[in-house]
């Protein structure tokens, strides 16, 4: 017996927007895939690289970075630009390491935007489940 | 008082890092006095059956690449009391752990067929008897205990120095504990980055400024400092981060992405840098630069491939 592929996507929403925009999609009833595990972080410029591939070192299908528009709404005014850097860069190193880029997920969401994340996680869910589970099996030893 | 035995030993290296023991010059007459030297493949004529079987330290230099190394990393783990990483390649997996992003099978293709400069028609591989490889390049630490690293490809004179002179002393050696910029004499503006250069279209470097201020990529930031930041100051190139990262760092490549991309864009503010993804495009080859020297040690460790 088959049973289908459920991903687990490792999520880090900015308390000022995509965090606020996830409550905002509870409270409207908007629904979207169990799959993503919500970690609140103060900003997106706060997730850190390694943050996103202990992630995937730790067998997560997917990770998804959510922070506030750009250019203007960020709450500490460059947070937003700082990860959006790092994570094309991120993605260049994750090809080379074998790690499909399309498992890293940038998206700008704010606070009134409770139907975008919902539509955001239920569509990054597909590309996951298209993709196939992630090729670090069970994780790895980390010290 | 008996002199302590101490072993020195290299796995999978180039032997450099032993080069760096007979570099630190009149330390050396001293340390070598107050040691019971057992064993030093690059100098002496000891064989592995000479290695008593008590020691009080093991120096060990090189990663784990094949079988043997192992079986070696793990008799010394038995037999000695402290053991001491010397050089990147033990104490992160260094240069040769690139070898992670192929599996054995195409290093194999490539060394024995597939080179430019190989000339094999029969397409003769070395037999069975040659030792097996390890299915990756491993630091020494994922294999077994290490109890002190001298990090540096090679260690510079004073890391080694300080760290042998410690243990001698009977007290904890001191690393810096800081990064690279720290010690850098270049002139720093701004923290700013306003795009990536390769090191080989670096004929306009000014000699003062900052380096990654005029977008050439130095590992400055995310490197240990304790070289003396000789690449930079004395030989007017980039840091390219062999001391590996500090204490509190888990992943150095990680750390290097997060200060790049806060750098670039301070640039931003100004207008002065490229936009995201022209400037991650001009960062070629990525994880060859981020992880030269610690991919066996860092959060992915190799290429992932179907299982």
């Amino acid at each position: 017996m088959s049973e289908e592929f459920e991903p687990n996507i490792v999520g880090f929403a900015c308390n000022w927007c995509t965090y606020a925009g996830a409550d905002l999609a509870g409270l409207s009833r908007f629904e979207y895939p169990p799959t993503v595990k919500l970690i609140r972080v103060m900003c997106s410029g706060r997730v850190d690289p390694s943050f996103i591939l202990e992630a995937f070192a730790r067998g997560a299908d997917g990770v998804f970075i959510g922070g506030c528009h750009v250019p203007a709404d960020c709450h500490y005014q460059r947070g937003n630009f700082k990860a959006w850097r790092r994570i094309e860069i991120l993605k260049k190193v994750l090809e080379q390491l074998g790690i499909e880029s399309e498992r890293l997920r940038l998206e700008w969401v704010s606070a009134s935007e409770g139907q975008k994340f919902s539509e955001v996680i239920a569509e990054f869910t597909e590309t996951l489940k298209k993709l196939g589970p992630s090729k670090i099996k069970g994780g790895v030893e980390i010290d | 008082m008996t002199k302590p035995k101490v072993a020195i030993v290299a796995l999978g290296v180039c032997s450099g890092c032993e080069v760096t023991i007979v570099d630190t010059d009149e330390a050396l007459l001293d340390i070598l006095n107050a040691i019971d030297l057992c064993h030093l493949q690059i100098a002496t004529d000891f064989k592995y059956e000479d290695i008593p079987k008590e020691l009080d330290v093991a120096i060990i230099s090189g990663n784990i690449r094949n079988e043997e190394n192992k079986h070696i990393a793990k008799m010394l783990e038995e037999r000695a009391k402290i053991i001491v990483a010397n050089g990147s390649c033990a104490c992160f997996g260094g240069i040769p752990g690139l070898g992670n992003l192929w599996r054995n099978e195409n290093l194999m293709d490539y060394a024995y067929f597939d080179s430019p400069t190989t000339e094999n028609p029969d397409k003769v591989l070395p037999d069975a008897e040659v030792i097996t490889l390890t299915e990756r390049v491993y630091a020494l630490s994922e294999v077994i205990r290490v109890d002190y690293m001298i990090p540096g490809c090679p260690p510079q004179p004073q890391t080694f120095v300080e760290v042998i002179t410690a243990l001698l002393e009977g007290r904890e050696p001191e690393l810096p504990n800081f990064n690279l910029c720290e010690q850098c004499e270049r002139k720093r503006n701004a923290k700013k980055m306003p795009t990536i250069r390769r090191w080989t279209e670096g004929v306009d470097d000014d000699g003062e400024t900052c380096l990654l201020e005029q977008g050439f990529l130095c590992y400055g930031p995310a490197t240990r400092a304790g070289c003396g930041a000789i690449c930079v100051n004395e030989g007017n190139a980039p840091c390219i981060g062999c001391y590996g990262p500090t204490d509190q760092v888990v992943d150095q490549g990680a750390k290097m992405i997060g200060a790049i991309g806060a750098m670039a864009d301070v640039a931003a503010q100004e207008g002065e840098a490229d936009d995201p993804e022209e400037f991650a495009k001009k960062f070629v080859d990525p994880v060859g630069w981020l992880y030269r020297f610690t991919l066996p040690s860092s959060l992915i460790k190799e290429k992932r491939e179907d299982q």
